[in-house]
C-alpha cells in the first residue's frame, strides 16, 4: 500500500516538475523575437528530487510534520543556447519545440502509470 | 503559487498577441509601399516596426512577452526623379516610402512561423491538462 501512494507522490512531483518545464518552454517561445532575452530552462529533476526528499518522518503522535511536500518553486537556470542571434536572442524554435515534445511525452508516460495503478488499487478494493 | 499549465497558457496566448500585432504591421506596411505626400517635398509613409519586449508579469510569476512600442524604421526614403508628382521638390524628385517589399515578406514568415511556435507550446500545455483531468476518469 505504502509503495502505491510513494509511486502516486512521485508521479504527482514529476508531473508538477514537467508543468513548470512545459510553462518555462511556453515563456521562451512567446519571447522567440525579443531582443536580449535568454532562452532559460528548469533544473534537473534529479537535483529537485534530492533536496525534496529529506523530509522529516512523523512516527509518533506528538511529532510536527511541514504538511505536504513543497516542490513548487523550480529554480530557472540558462540552458546552453543552440544558436544566439545578433540582437542578443539565444532561443531556438526547434530546440524549445524538441523539449516541449519531451516534456508531452514524459507527462504521458506519468498520467499513464498513474491510471495503471490507480486501476490496480480500484480492481483489489472492489474484490 | 499558480498552476504552472494554465500560466503556460497564458504565455503563449501573449505570444500570439504579439505575433499579430507584428503581422498587423506588416501588412500596414505592405498597403503603404507606394503612400506618397501631397505636397511638394512632403515626407512619404514611414516603415513601421515593432519592438518586443520581456515583461515578468507579476501574478502568473512567469516572462511574457509584449509589444513594447511601433517605431518609425531610420532608413532613408527612396527617391526617384518625377517632376509631375505632386509631391516632387523643386529639382523633380519624389520621396517614397522605405518600404522593402521583401524583407516585409520575410518578416511576414517569421512571424508566422513564431505564432505556429507558440501555438503548439499552448496545444500541448492543453493537451497536459486533459490528460490530468483524465486521469480521475474511472472505469476507462
Amino acid at each position: 500500500m505504502t509503495t502505491a501512494i510513494h509511486l502516486f507522490d512521485a508521479v504527482s512531483r514529476n508531473n508538477r516538475w514537467l508543468s513548470v518545464r512545459q510553462s518555462t518552454i511556453a515563456s521562451n517561445i512567446a519571447n522567440a523575437n525579443t531582443p536580449g532575452y535568454r532562452a532559460l530552462d528548469v533544473e534537473p529533476f534529479e537535483k529537485v528530487l534530492e533536496a525534496t526528499r529529506l523530509t522529516l518522518q512523523a512516527t509518533q503522535p506528538g511529532h510536527m510534520t511541514d504538511g505536504a511536500t513543497k516542490v513548487t518553486a523550480v529554480d530557472v537556470r540558462k540552458s546552453e543556447p543552440w544558436e544566439t542571434t545578433h540582437s542578443g536572442n539565444s532561443v531556438s524554435l526547434e530546440q524549445e519545440l524538441i523539449n516541449a515534445g519531451e516534456v508531452n511525452r514524459a507527462y504521458r508516460l506519468n498520467t499513464g502509470i498513474a491510471k495503471a495503478f490507480h486501476r490496480m488499487l480500484l480492481a483489489s478494493a472492489k474484490a | 503559487m499558480h498552476d504552472p499549465l494554465s500560466s503556460a497558457l497564458r504565455i503563449g496566448a501573449s505570444g500570439l498577441e504579439a505575433q499579430s500585432k507584428r503581422l498587423r504591421v506588416v501588412t500596414e506596411n505592405l498597403a503603404n509601399a507606394q503612400s506618397t505626400g501631397k505636397t511638394p517635398g512632403a515626407d512619404p509613409y514611414t516603415r513601421k516596426v515593432v519592438t518586443f519586449e520581456n515583461e515578468l508579469d507579476e501574478t502568473i510569476g512567469a516572462n511574457v512577452v509584449k509589444v513594447g512600442g511601433i517605431e518609425r524604421h531610420r532608413s532613408p526614403y527612396r527617391v526617384e526623379h518625377n517632376p509631375g508628382h505632386p509631391a516632387a521638390d523643386q529639382n523633380g524628385f519624389v520621396k517614397l516610402p522605405n518600404v522593402d517589399i521583401v524583407s516585409e515578406v520575410a518578416d511576414m514568415h517569421e512571424a508566422n512561423r513564431a505564432y505556429e511556435a507558440n501555438l503548439q507550446a499552448i496545444k500541448q500545455a492543453r493537451e497536459m491538462i486533459a490528460m490530468t483531468i483524465d486521469m480521475l476518469r474511472t472505469g476507462s
